[in-house]
């Protein structure tokens, strides 16, 4: 029954999408474990409306950005190709000029989005959804979805244009200088810079100094992480911590537990997640690793800068080096476009539409406040002015029964047309040129060297070697299993993994590419990191000693 | 009938670049957009070939190339080419029919301004850009003289400069075609230019206005240090620099002459009040119009009253913090080269 339809129109339906194109991914790193369905609606409207944005605005030559569906809580997508030779020329000619901004101005357009976006999360901010009218509730809650809608819009658009000048820079060090982005010097020169996401784990260790010198430390070291809070009310000394502390989480804890969904609370609302982090940093004792590592990674950078400079011919230098500075901002923009675009949008939108989920459950409309996320912005406007006129609960127990059902069977990594196979569809993505696919989604593929005998192969994500005790994690709510010294084996990491990367030796991750998250952030704390070894997660257990050589992409599994 | 190849400019536009010329071309898109341009006429390049070919200079010139092709690349050789070349082209007259019609047009162009003999000035138009590489001829004055004049600017395209140009970019060297603007001598007041962007910084929210007594190749050349205005675009602040000028550009008996200015107007703003703010004005314009930033040549005429003196002879993209933009526009070629493969 169409009712049923969690987003209207995007529907995965076999027939008529394998008819228009034969491979549909799933986007494994946001859409596992399956969306609820608000959650599901907002970001297949949106994202997919982002990318097509980006790619048009920046009138990238062979693709108009990516087609996205949604399947029983999974995001699935595929690439729409520029299909003809003329058009592919056309839009050549007006994306030299629509990329020429961003070279000539990045960090002022990059600072004006924050300033607007910021601006308009202020905007929604303002209003105390509790007192508010019908009427103002449910205006938050448009003004949720247009902000969504424009997060989205100015993410890819810049990720578009900003991994572009990446995948220059790379190529050029390549032909240039005989440099890839396998190798540890072309890491070294993309790393050693602070970015937002970094800058909040500082203030986290600020505040375990804080705690220490208080003679908080106790309250942190001697309760259970959910017990911290309450304990820290009991003293003077707690609660002007505490208070600090939600000052601070007032401004940067506007952040999702889990990256692309909003049905877990923000920091704002459980400040567990972080006091657990302040509790790690009490725990290492000692200066703000990052901050080492960072000098040490600035100096090494400076290095490697001058290294390739001088083995480029003078005359190209004068282009190069502008290059290469926008290239480093795609590590800086990988990470603190999640701070403030995804993480921030996404506590908009669970603290929008938790206001009328109370109103709605007040009101009998629904029977908890967080059923919301089990309806979608058309039924929330059916109800949203006159909440006691409807019951919407049938609604929400259906979804809410096929939510369930879609956690026990996981969804199918992709989605084929008869006689096409996965090798054949990764090969249209590389070809498309189309730079999320190539730096993001497929990364490039690892090289089987049988002489080294391995038990994975991958790529270089960041340079070292390492052994230690390995830790296979599948969600965040794991994250605090992982103990100093471990090697992280994962699908992939997000920035809500970021603090951990400080107590880890080295990661493996089965899918990902030189600006996926774990190669930024193992990058800038100075661990190997090695990508796409397709079956780490299924290869190793948890405890197992384990080398990573992340310089030749070699994992070996010690104690088999 | 012979094919036209004498254009008024309110025939011609920027298509017509190939035509006649970027110069006569871009007087032909300032006629269209409303700016007062000098009255005048366009000689296209089919008027050079047909000349080249109806006097029989093109086949000796193509002769000479082809008898000296082995020594060409000797500075010194270019050298004599240059005065051999200009030689034959300027010692053929007009073929009988072409000195016809050019006569008819520049009588029409006295009949509109009014006056016999009109002083002109014969410019060379070329649809590539070769700064300063052609003449330009001022104050020229009855028909026998623009007949003249012309063909030697036809002539200039065969300086020594011109010449090592073309072997550098790999032109045909003996093929050069050139268009020629003919137009009314303003009787110039001051003159100078104007750019919608401060060339140095490219500060695009000020305009820059230049000038000197007299005509505006002083200015153009840089010889001499010229009043300087520099106006904001929003709030109109002005910010005035006025030079001691000793020396202004103004008509000879033939041609033109440096002078000495008179005392009195040595330390005096060129420009006043109104007139700067009127060519401020449709600087801005223009640069709309185009959506980019002008580099803009004016003349104040002394004989008529304010607006109707203010004369434009040049628009043209302004080129400003020159390496940057190349550097930027450069990157984006080579990104966009990243979805060929």
């Amino acid at each position: 029954m169409k009712v049923y339809d969690v987003v209207p129109g995007l529907e995965f339906d076999a027939e008529r999408d394998l008819a228009q194109s034969p491979a549909w991914f799933l986007d494994a790193t946001h859409s596992v474990p399956p969306w609820t369905p608000m959650f599901g609606w907002f970001w297949i409207n949106f994202c997919r409306h982002g990318m097509q944005y980006g790619a048009e605005k920046l009138s990238l030559p062979t693709v108009h950005g990516w087609d996205w569906r949604f399947m029983n809580g999974g995001g699935y997508l595929t690439l729409l190709l520029v299909k003809s030779e003329e058009e592919k020329q056309r839009r050549e000619v007006e994306f030299r000029k629509a990329i020429l901004p961003l070279i000539q101005d990045y960090d002022g357009i990059w600072n004006g989005f924050v300033k607007e976006i910021l601006g308009r999360y202020e905007n929604l901010k303002t209003l105390d959804l509790d007192s508010a009218s019908n009427i103002e509730l449910l205006d938050n809650f448009e003004g949720t979805i247009n902000t969504c809608r424009r997060m989205w819009e100015i993410h890819m658009y810049m990720m578009y244009g900003t991994y572009t000048a990446y995948i220059l820079f790379e190529n050029m060090c390549r032909e240039l200088a005989g440099i890839d982005d396998t190798s540890p010097v072309f890491h070294r020169i993309v790393s050693g810079f602070d970015n937002k996401v970094f800058q909040v784990d500082r203030r986290l260790w600020e505040f375990s100094k804080i705690a220490s010198d208080q003679g908080l430390a106790s309250v942190f070291l001697e309760n259970q992480e959910l017990d911290i809070r309450g304990k820290l009310e009991e003293s003077e000394k707690g609660r002007n911590f505490l208070k600090d502390f939600s000052e601070f989480l007032n401004e940067d804890g506007w952040r999702m537990q889990r990256m692309s969904e909003m049905n877990l609370p923000t920091w704002v609302e459980d400040p567990t997640p972080p006091l657990s982090m302040v509790k790690q940093f009490i725990l290492k004792g000692g200066s703000f690793d990052l901050d080492n590592e960072r000098n040490k990674r600035i100096l090494e950078r400076e290095d490697a800068e001058k290294q390739i400079l001088s083995k480029i011919p003078s005359e190209q230098r004068a282009w190069l080096e502008p290059l290469m500075r926008l290239a480093q901002k795609s590590g800086i923009f990988s990470e603190e476009h999640d701070h403030y675009l995804d993480l921030y949008t996404h506590a908009m939108m669970r603290r929008s539409a938790l206001g009328i989920g109370r109103r709605f459950a007040k009101s009998g409309t629904i029977d908890n406040h967080e059923d919301i996320f089990f309806l979608i912005p058309d039924e929330v406007r059916r109800a949203g002015l006159n909440p006691g006129s409807f019951d919407l609960r049938y609604i929400v127990d259906r979804r809410k029964s096929d939510w369930m059902e879609w956690q026990k069977t996981p969804n199918p990594p992709a989605i084929l047309a008869e006689g096409f196979d996965l090798d054949q569809a990764m090969g249209i993505l590389v070809k498309s040129n189309d730079p999320i696919a190539l730096k993001v989604v497929v990364g490039s593929m690892p090289q089987v060297r049988p002489e080294l005998k391995a038990d994975l192969y991958g790529t270089c994500g960041s340079p070292g070697v390492a052994e230690g005790t390995a830790r296979v994690i599948v969600t965040e709510d794991e994250l605090h299993l992982i103990k100093e010294g471990d090697i992280l084996v994962a699908v992939s990491t997000s920035p809500s993994w970021t603090p951990v990367f400080s107590m880890i030796k080295g990661v493996v991750v089965d899918r990902g590419a030189s600006l996926s998250h774990a190669a930024i952030v193992g990058r800038e704390y100075g661990i190997p990191v090695v990508m796409n070894v397709f079956e780490g997660t299924a290869k190793i257990r948890s405890g197992q000693r384990i080398r990573v050589d992340a310089n030749l992409g070699a994992v070996y599994i010690l104690d088999k | 009938m012979a094919k036209k190849w004498i254009y008024w400019f309110d025939e011609i536009d920027s298509d017509f670049n190939e035509l006649v010329g970027k110069k006569c071309a871009n007087l032909g898109e300032m006629t269209k957009l409303g700016m007062r341009v000098p009255p005048g006429f366009a000689i296209s390049v089919d008027g050079y070939e047909r000349f080249m070919e109806d006097s029989g200079a093109g086949e000796e010139v193509q002769r000479y190339f082809h008898d000296n092709r082995h020594e060409i690349n000797r500075v010194g050789k270019q050298v004599e080419a240059s005065r051999e070349i200009r030689r034959i082209i300027e010692s053929k007259n007009l073929p009988q029919e072409m000195a016809q019609e050019l006569r008819q047009s520049y009588a029409s162009l006295c009949d509109q301004v009014g006056l016999h003999d009109l002083p002109v000035a014969v410019r060379s138009s070329g649809s590539v850009s070769m700064p300063g590489q052609m003449e330009t001829y001022l104050n020229v004055r009855g028909k026998n003289e623009v007949e003249r004049k012309v063909t030697q600017v036809w002539g200039s395209a065969f300086t020594t400069r011109a010449i090592a140009f073309r072997l550098e970019k790999s032109m045909d060297i003996a093929k050069t075609p050139i268009g020629v603007a003919v137009l009314k001598m303003i009787n110039a007041k001051c003159a100078g230019v104007v750019l919608t962007v401060l060339p140095t910084t490219g500060d695009m929210t000020k305009v820059v206005v230049e000038g000197n007594w007299g005509l505006g190749e002083s200015v153009v050349s840089g010889e001499i240090t010229p009043d300087q205005f520099i106006v904001d675009k929003t709030c109109g602040e002005c910010e005035a620099t006025i030079s001691s000028k000793t020396k202004m550009v103004c008509y000879g008996p033939v041609g033109t002459r440096v002078a000495e200015i008179p005392h009195d107007l040595r330390c005096a703003s060129c420009l006043n009040p109104d007139e700067l703010a009127e060519i401020v004005r449709i600087a801005k314009d223009v640069e709309a119009h185009f959506n980019l930033p002008q580099d803009m040549e004016w003349v104040i005429d002394q004989d008529l009253p304010f607006p109707e003196n203010i004369y434009w002879v040049q628009a043209r993209p302004a080129k400003f913090t020159k390496k940057k933009q190349d550097e930027s526009q450069y990157l984006a070629d080579l990104m966009s080269q990243i979805f060929r493969m």
